[in-house]
C-alpha cells in the first residue's frame, strides 16, 4: 500500500485487476493440480471449501459496506486470496479450518480496511498466521503423499469423513521436513541429521513427493509458473530474487559452518514454503512497496526474516510471519525509497533537457 | 490576580511545593515499608512452605520445612538449596528446584524425592508454553506430572526415561513434543542430582 | 452539587467518556490482563480504588499547586498511592494479593488514572472528583469484565473461571462453563487476540451509536 503521491505522466498497461488475478491463477494451477494429485480428494474438497467460503465472505462483507457486490467479485481478488490460503494449509485439514481462516483472510485481512487495494497485509498470510497460532495441532498435521488412484489414498467418502473432521488421521501423519527436523534437534543431533539426509532435494523437493501444504511441495512446478508470471510481465524479479537470496545466501554460510545443527540450501528452497511464498505471496501489488528497489529490499527483509525465524525461533516455518513483518514495513520503504519524479531524478533535482546542455 | 495566584507563580513555592511533596511521599512510603516488612515476610515464607508441601503425599511430613536447609553445588554449578521433609525427626524426603528447557523457554519446577530415590511428587512453578498445548504440565490442568511418581532412575530404565514418541513411558501431548520432553529430562537430571549427592543430602552431619 | 450533575458524571464514567471504549486511554493494561473476566474484574476494581484516591487528593490540593509543576506532582502522588496500596495489600490481605498483584504494579501505567487527574479533579471540587473517579474506574471495570469475558468465552468456552480466588469462596457460582467440550479459540486469549476483540466491540459500539443517531434524526425529521 502506497501512501506516496506519484506525479504523471501515467503508462497504463490495458491489464484490468482482474487479467492480472487470471494470470496468477493459471501459473497457480499446475503446481495446485499436482498437489490435489499428491494429496487426493481431502485436498480437493479443502481448496474448493476454502475458495467457496473466501467469494462468500467477501459478497457478506461488501453487502454490509453498501456496495454492489457482483461486479467486485468479479475481479477475481477473493478467489485469489482463497486459493492462495488454500494452498498454504496442511492439505487434509478438517474443512472448517479453511472456512475460519477465509473469513479472518477477507474480513479482517482485507474489508476492515477499506477492501481491495487498501489491505496493508497480505489477507491470505492473515488467515494463515492466524490460524497458525490459534489451532497450532491442525496447521502442523501434515500427511505424506497419497497419489490419487494409489492403493492408500481415501475414495470420496473417506476422504469426505477427513474433511468434515472427526475422523483422525493420526495414524497416517508424517513430519514435515523443517518441523521434523525442529523436533529432532531438541533431542539430539542424530535424528535431525538422519531427517536433513533423508531429503532427497529431486524427488522430494523439485518433484514434490513430500508431507508440506496443499500446494507449496512442487518446487518445479511453481519455479514454472513463477517464470510464467515474469515472462508475462505479471511480476518483476525484484521480490521474488530478494527473497530467495535474503534466505538462500545466510542459510548456505550457517550451514558451512554449523553442518550438523542446520538445514542445508536445498532443503531450505525445497522444504518449506518459501518458492510459493517467493513467486506469488510477496508479489501481491497491495501490501508491497511501489517502486522496482522498493520491492527488492522488501523481498530481501522477508528473506532474512524467514531465514532467521526458521533458524532461531520456535517455529519450524517463517514465510507468512515475515510477510507480514514485512507488510507492515512497506510505508516505510515507500517513504524511504519513492518513485523518481517524471523529468527529475531520484533526488528531485530536474534533468538536463535532452541535447540541451550547450548554452 | 488573587493572593493565591502571586504565590503559586513564585519559583520557590513552585520548587517548595514539589519538594515537600517529594518529601511526604518519601516518608510515607518508608513508614509504610517499615510497618507492612515483617508480614510479608512472613507472608512469602508461608507461600514457599505451600509450594514445598505441594510435592510431598499430604502428612508426610511434620518439620518445619523452611528451617531445614542444605545447600549443594547444582547442575549449573550454582549453589542449590534442598529442603529436608522429616517425619519425628527422621529424614523422608528431599525437596529442590531443577529447570529445564521446553518450547518457549525455561521451565521451572520442585521436586521431591524419597531417600530411596523415587520420586515423590513434582509440580511446574513457572513455564512459558503455549497455552492449551503445553500447559498440559501444569497440575490445575491434567494430572499428567503425577506420573513420574514413585518413578526412580532404575525404575523405569534409562532408555525408558523418555516420552513415548522416544521410546520411553511417557505420554506426549497431541501437537506438542517438546514440552513434556523438556520436563522428563529436567526430572531425570534432578534424580542423577540427587543420586550424586544422596549422601551428603540425608545424612544428619550436614 | 445537584442531582443532574451527578447523574451527569456517572453517565460519562460508564458510557459517553468511558476511559476504554470512549477515550481509548489504558489502552496497555486492558490487553495484558484482560485474558479472562475475572482478571478483568480484579484489575477493574484495583484500579476504581487508587482512581478515587488519586482524585480526592489531588482535588484537595489543586488549589495550592501551580500549573508548572503539576504533572510531577501528581505523578509523586499517583506512585506513592500504588505502592502504598501494593505494599498494604502484600501485607495483611496476602490471599487477595497472590491474585491481584499482578495489576497493582501495571495500575502505575495506567494513564486514564493521570488522564482524570490533569483534566477533572484538578480543577473540580472534591466531592465530584469522588464522585468521577468512581464513575471512571466502575466505566473501565465494565469494559474489562465484557472484554475479558468475550476473549475468555471464545478462547476457552468459559466465564469468570477462578473467581472464587479473587472474591472468596461464595463467588465459586459465577464460574460457569457455557460450552462444555469446546475446544477453545486459542488467539482470543493470546495478546493477538486483545486487539482483535477490542477492535470488533469498538465498531460494535460505534455501530449501535451511529444507528441509534440516524434513528433519533428519522423521529426528528417526522415530528418536526
Amino acid at each position: 500500500m502506497s501512501s506516496v503521491l506519484v506525479h504523471a505522466p501515467h503508462a497504463h498497461s490495458g491489464a484490468g485487476v482482474g487479467g492480472v488475478m487470471a494470470t496468477v491463477m493459471l501459473a497457480l494451477a499446475p503446481a495446485t493440480a499436482f498437489g490435489f494429485w499428491a494429496f487426493g480428494w481431502p485436498a480437493i474438497y479443502l481448496w474448493t471449501v476454502t475458495v467457496l467460503a473466501c467469494v462468500l465472505t467477501e459478497a457478506v462483507c461488501l453487502k454490509w459496506r453498501g456496495q454492489h457486490a457482483l461486479p467486485r467479485l468479479a475481479d477475481g481478488s477473493a478467489i485469489l486470496t482463497g486459493w492462495l490460503l488454500a494452498v498454504s494449509l496442511p492439505p487434509w485439514a478438517p474443512a472448517w479450518l479453511g472456512v475460519v481462516g477465509a473469513v479472518a483472510a477477507i474480513a479482517l485481512g482485507k474489508q476492515v480496511f477499506g477492501g481491495l487495494g487498501q489491505n496493508p497485509f497480505n489477507p491470505a498470510m492473515v488467515g494463515r498466521v492466524l490460524l497458525l497460532i490459534a489451532f497450532p495441532v491442525e496447521m502442523t498435521t501434515w500427511v505424506a503423499p497419497h497419489p490419487l488412484g494409489s492403493s492408500g489414498a481415501p475414495d470420496l467418502w473417506a476422504a469426505a469423513g477427513i474433511t468434515l473432521g472427526g475422523n483422525g488421521y493420526d495414524a497416517v501423519t508424517s513430519a514435515s521436513l523443517l518441523g521434523g527436523f525442529k523436533t529432532e534437534l531438541t533431542r539430539g543431533v542424530e535424528g535431525a541429521s538422519a531427517i536433513a539426509h533423508a531429503f532427497a532435494p529431486l524427488s522430494n523437493g523439485l518433484a514434490g513427493m513430500r508431507a508440506g501444504s496443499l500446494g507449496e511441495t512442487s518446487a518445479g512446478l511453481l519455479l514454472l509458473g513463477g517464470l510464467f508470471l515474469l515472462w508475462r510481465g505479471v511480476i518483476g524479479w525484484q521480490a521474488p530474487v530478494g527473497m530467495l537470496l535474503g534466505v538462500l545466501v545466510p542459510a548456505a554460510i550457517l550451514h558451512t559452518t554449523h553442518p550438523d545443527t542446520t538445514l542445508p540450501v536445498s532443503a531450505h528452497l525445497f522444504g518449506g514454503g518459501l518458492l510459493l511464498g517467493a513467486f506469488f505471496i510477496v508479489t501481491d501489488y497491495v501490501s508491497s512497496p511501489g517502486t522496482p528497489a522498493g520491492r527488492l529490499v522488501f523481498g530481501l527483509g522477508c528473506g532474512l526474516l524467514t531465514f532467521v525465524i526458521r533458524n532461531f525461533a520456535g517455529y519450524p516455518e517463517g514465510v507468512a510471519f515475515a510477510v507480514m513483518l514485512m507488510n507492515a514495513m512497506t510505508p516505510l520503504i515507500d517513504r524511504a525509497i519513492r518513485p523518481r519524479v517524471y523529468g527529475r531524478d531520484r533526488r528531485g533535482r530536474s534533468l538536463p533537457p535532452l541535447g540541451g546542455d550547450k548554452k | 490576580m488573587s493572593a493565591l495566584d502571586a504565590i503559586r507563580a513564585r519559583l520557590l513555592w513552585q520548587a517548595g511545593s514539589l519538594a515537600v511533596v517529594a518529601a511526604v511521599a518519601t516518608a510515607a512510603l518508608l513508614g509504610a515499608s517499615h510497618a507492612t516488612q515483617a508480614d510479608i515476610e512472613a507472608a512469602a515464607a508461608r507461600d514457599l512452605a505451600e509450594s514445598l508441601a505441594q510435592v510431598l503425599p499430604t502428612g508426610f511430613a511434620n518439620n518445619d520445612l523452611l528451617k531445614d536447609v542444605v545447600t549443594v553445588p547444582g547442575a549449573d554449578g550454582k549453589p542449590l538449596t534442598v529442603w529436608r521433609a522429616r517425619k519425628d525427626g527422621k529424614i523422608v524426603g528431599v525437596i529442590y528446584r531443577v529447570s529445564g528447557t521446553g518450547y518457549a523457554g525455561a521451565i521451572r519446577l520442585v521436586m521431591a524425592v524419597d531417600p530411596d530415590g523415587r520420586v515423590l511428587g513434582v509440580r511446574v512453578v513457572e513455564h512459558h508454553e503455549t497455552p492449551g498445548l503445553g500447559d498440559k504440565i501444569e497440575r490445575s490442568r491434567t494430572d499428567w506430572i503425577e506420573g513420574f511418581n514413585g518413578h526412580s532412575l532404575g525404575d523405569p530404565g534409562v532408555d525408558r526415561w523418555a516420552v513415548k514418541k522416544d521410546g520411553g513411558i511417557y505420554d506426549q501431548f497431541t501437537g506438542a513434543t517438546i514440552t513434556p520432553r523438556g520436563v522428563v529430562k529436567a526430572v531425570r537430571s534432578g534424580l542423577e542430582l540427587f543420586a550424586h549427592e544422596r549422601g551428603h543430602l540425608i545424612s544428619d552431619e550436614g | 452539587m445537584d442531582r443532574a450533575r451527578c447523574a451527569n458524571l456517572v453517565r460519562d464514567g460508564l458510557w459517553d467518556k468511558n476511559v476504554v471504549f470512549s477515550q481509548l486511554l489504558a489502552m496497555c493494561p486492558t490487553l495484558a490482563v484482560t485474558t479472562s473476566a475475572t482478571n478483568g474484574l480484579g484489575m477493574g476494581l484495583s484500579t476504581t480504588a487508587v482512581l478515587v484516591l488519586s482524585n480526592v487528593l489531588v482535588s484537595m490540593i489543586r488549589k495550592l499547586v501551580s500549573p508548572e509543576v503539576r504533572i510531577p506532582i501528581y505523578v509523586v502522588l499517583i506512585a506513592t498511592l500504588v505502592t502504598l496500596v501494593d505494599l498494604s495489600l502484600n501485607a495483611w490481605l496476602h490471599e487477595l494479593y497472590k491474585v491481584l498483584g499482578l495489576f497493582i504494579a501495571l495500575i502505575v501505567v495506567n494513564c486514564a488514572i493521570l488522564g482524570r487527574a490533569e483534566s477533572f479533579a484538578s480543577q473540580n471540587t472534591v466531592a465530584e472528583s469522588a464522585i468521577d473517579g468512581l464513575a471512571m474506574g466502575l466505566g473501565f471495570t465494565a469494559s474489562l469484565v465484557i472484554i475479558g469475558g468475550v476473549r475468555e468465552l471464545v478462547g476457552g468456552g468459559t466465564l469468570f473461571s477462578g473467581a472464587h480466588l479473587l472474591l472468596g469462596e461464595p463467588f465459586r457460582a459465577l464460574e460457569m462453563t457455557i460450552l462444555p467440550g469446546y475446544r477453545g479459540f486459542l488467539i482470543a486469549i493470546l495478546p493477538a487476540g486483545g486487539f482483535l476483540v477490542v477492535g470488533l466491540l469498538l465498531a460494535a459500539k460505534t455501530q449501535w451509536e451511529r444507528s441509534r443517531a440516524e434513528r433519533a434524526a428519522r423521529v426528528d425529521a417526522v415530528t418536526a
